[in-house]
C-alpha cells in the first residue's frame, strides 16, 4: 500500500500541473474513499448495527430489535447515572476553563522566547504518561497523601480526610487536572486573534483596562472559551479509566457502566446501545457548542 | 496580542504558577521517587540513588511492553503519513462532496471519544474474525492519530498553493522528480514535525488500545494492570526516562512545525 501511495502522489502532482485525465487521479480518489470507508465508516456502522442485537444465553443473537434502548430507559440506574456524569463533566469544564482562562490570558500578552516557553510548559503535561499521572494525583489525594498531610501542617484539619479520593469529588479533580491544558489552547488561540486595533480604540476612548477587558477582550474570546469547555466536556465524558481508578465505589460514570459491558458483565449489544446514547450527547454538545459559540461572535 | 499592567502581569503570574503547580505537581512525584526512596509518605532526601535505573534493565516484562510500544508507534506513525500524505493530497487537488464526506469521516475518531472508536473497532474485528493482535492495536492508532497528520499535511498543502507544482511540471519534470524535488522538500518540516507528534501520542494511548489489545500489553496498558499492586522504583525509573525524551523530541517536533517560533525565541 505504501508504494501505491507514493505512485498515487506523484502522479497527482502531474495531474495538477497537466493533463486533467489519467488513472493516477482515479487510483488516489479510490484509496482515499476506500481506507476510510473500511476502516472508520464500516467500523461505526458495524458498531451501531450491534447495538440492536442482543445476548441469549451468552451468545450475541443478530435480530434487530429496540430492546437495549428500551431498556436504558426503562431501568431505574441509566438515565441518573448517565445525568451525573453529565454534570461531573460540566463542572469539570467548567473548572477547567475557569482556571485555564488566565493562563492562556498571560500567554497571549507574552511574546518571543517566553511565548514560546510558556505554551510548552502547557503542552509538557499532556506528553506525560496518563496512568502515571492518576496514579500520581490519586497519592497527592489519599489520605496519607500530599494534600491531607499539607492541610494538617496549616490546622486547616485535625485528621486526614477520605472525602478526596475514591469517590465523584476524586474524579471531579482529576479529570480537571488532566484537562487544563485542552482549556487553555482554545482560548489562548481565540485571544491572539483579536485584533489589537480594537483594544487600542477602546483605550484610546478612555475605557479603563477593567472595561476594555469586560466590554471588549471577553465577549471577543468568548468563543475559545467555548470550545474549550467543548472540548474538555467531551474529553471528560469518554474517559472511564480515571474513575476507575479513582471513583471507588460510588465514583460510578456512565462511561464506567459502558467498559463493563465488555469486560464484567459481557453484554456487547447492550454496552454499544450505550455507547450509541454516549455518542448522541457528544454530537449534541459539539453541535451547541459550536452554535454558541458562533452566535457570540 | 495584548497588552498588560504590570500589576495584572503579576497577578497572572502568580495564577498561572499556582496552576503549573497543579499540572507539574503530579509528574514530580515518579521524578522524586526514581532518585530516593519514598517510605510512607516520606522522601528520604539524605539517599539518592540510581538503584532504580539499575532494576529497569533486569524487568523484562516491562521492557517487553516497552518494545510493543515501539513497534505500535513506529508502525501507526508511518502508516498515518503515508495514508495522511495520500488522503491529503486527493483532498486538496479539488472540491467536491466526497471530498468533505471524506474529511469529516477521518476526523471522527478524533472527535468521538476513544471508547466508540475503540469499541467500534472491537466489534468490527470480531464480526470479521481477525484476532486481537498488535496488528490490531495498530490500526486503531493508525486510525486514531492519523486524522492529527492529515490535518498537518493539509493546512501545509494549502499553504504551498499549486504554482510551484505546476512550475516544475511546466519545466518539464516528471511526477517522481516534482515529487522529490517539489513535494517532499517542501513537506519535509512537515511530516517530521506531524510525525513526532503522531508517535508521542500513539505512545500514550491507553483506552483505545485496552479494547483492542489481545494478549500483548503496550506500556500504558501494562501500567494500568500494575496500578492495583502500586510501582515498583524501576518504574518510576522509566516513567523518568520515557518523560525526558518525550519532552525533547516534542520541543524538536514544535520547532519543526513553527520555524518562526525558533527565530521569535533567538
Amino acid at each position: 500500500m505504501l508504494a501505491g501511495s507514493r505512485r498515487a502522489v506523484g502522479d497527482q502532482m502531474i495531474f495538477v500541473g497537466s493533463a486533467r485525465h489519467g488513472y493516477g487521479p482515479r487510483l488516489l480518489a479510490l484509496i482515499s474513499y476506500v481506507l476510510p470507508a473500511v476502516f472508520i465508516i464500516a467500523p461505526l456502522a458495524s458498531f451501531l448495527a450491534y447495538s440492536f442485537f442482543r445476548m441469549e444465553n451468552g451468545q450475541i443473537v443478530h435480530d434487530l430489535s429496540l430492546g437495549n434502548y428500551r431498556r436504558f430507559f426503562a431501568d431505574a440506574i441509566f438515565v441518573p447515572v448517565l445525568w451525573q456524569t453529565c454534570l461531573l463533566c460540566l463542572s469539570v469544564a467548567a473548572l477547567a476553563t475557569l482556571i485555564g482562562y488566565p493562563v492562556a490570558f498571560l500567554l497571549a500578552s507574552l511574546k518571543g522566547r517566553r511565548r514560546h516557553f510558556l505554551l510548552l510548559m502547557v503542552l509538557v503535561p499532556l506528553l506525560m504518561s496518563y496512568i502515571i499521572k492518576i496514579y500520581a494525583i490519586r497519592s497527592i489525594l489519599g489520605g496519607n497523601g500530599f494534600l491531607n498531610r499539607f492541610m494538617l501542617w496549616t490546622g486547616v484539619i485535625e485528621q486526614p480526610l477520605t472525602v478526596f479520593v475514591f469517590n465523584l469529588n476524586a474524579v471531579l479533580l482529576t479529570l480537571t487536572v488532566l484537562l487544563i491544558p485542552f482549556a487553555i489552547l482554545p482560548i489562548f488561540l481565540a485571544l491572539e486573534r483579536i485584533p489589537r486595533s480594537l483594544i487600542e480604540a477602546s483605550v484610546d476612548l478612555g475605557a479603563s483596562s477593567l472595561q476594555t477587558f469586560v466590554r471588549i477582550i471577553l465577549p471577543l474570546s468568548l468563543p475559545g472559551v467555548i470550545t474549550a469547555a467543548t472540548f474538555v466536556f467531551v474529553l471528560a465524558i469518554g474517559d472511564f479509566l480515571t474513575p476507575q481508578m479513582v471513583g471507588g465505589q460510588s465514583g460510578f460514570t456512565f462511561g464506567r457502566i459502558v467498559f463493563s459491558q465488555f469486560g464484567t458483565a459481557f453484554n456487547w449489544p447492550f454496552g454499544a446501545a450505550l455507547s450509541a446514547i454516549l455518542a448522541i450527547v457528544v454530537i449534541s454538545v459539539i453541535a451547541l457548542g459550536n452554535r454558541v459559540g458562533q452566535r457570540s461572535t | 496580542m495584548i497588552r498588560l499592567s504590570g500589576m495584572a502581569t503579576s497577578l497572572l503570574a502568580a495564577i498561572t504558577l499556582a496552576v503549573f503547580l497543579l499540572l507539574y505537581g503530579p509528574l514530580l512525584i515518579p521524578i522524586l521517587s526514581s532518585f530516593f526512596t519514598v517510605s510512607h509518605g516520606d522522601v528520604l532526601w539524605n539517599q539518592p540513588s540510581l538503584s532504580a535505573y539499575g532494576a529497569l534493565a533486569g524487568n523484562g516484562g516491562i521492557l517487553k511492553a516497552v518494545g510493543n510500544t515501539l513497534i505500535v508507534g513506529f508502525s501507526a506513525t508511518l502508516l498515518s503519513l503515508a495514508v495522511g500524505t495520500l488522503l491529503a493530497i486527493h483532498y486538496c487537488s479539488g472540491k467536491s462532496a466526497g471530498r468533505e464526506a471524506m474529511q469529516f469521516a477521518i476526523y471522527l475518531p478524533f472527535l468521538m471519544p476513544p471508547i466508540i472508536t475503540g469499541l467500534a473497532l472491537l466489534i468490527f474485528f470480531r464480526e470479521t474474525g481477525v484476532p486481537r493482535s498488535l496488528i490490531t492495536v495498530i490500526v486503531g492508532h493508525t486510525v486514531f492519530v492519523q486524522a492529527l497528520a492529515y490535518r498537518t499535511i493539509v493546512v501545509r498543502l494549502q499553504s504551498l498553493g499549486p504554482s510551484m507544482i505546476e512550475a516544475s511540471a511546466d519545466l518539464g519534470a516528471s511526477a517522481f522528480q516534482t515529487l522529490v524535488h517539489i513535494i517532499l522538500p517542501n513537506l519535509r518540516s512537515t511530516l517530521i514535525g506531524a510525525g513526532v507528534l503522531s508517535f508521542a501520542l500513539s505512545f500514550d494511548e491507553t483506552l483505545i488500545t485496552l479494547l483492542v489489545t489481545g494478549t500483548e500489553s503496550t506500556l500504558p496498558i501494562r501500567l494500568w494492570a500494575m496500578m492495583r499492586l502500586g510501582f515498583t522504583p524501576d518504574i518510576n525509573a522509566l516513567v523518568t526516562i520515557v518523560l525526558v525524551l518525550t519532552v525533547l523530541l516534542c520541543v524538536f517536533a514544535v520547532r519543526q512545525l513553527l520555524p518562526e517560533a525558533q527565530s521569535n525565541s533567538e
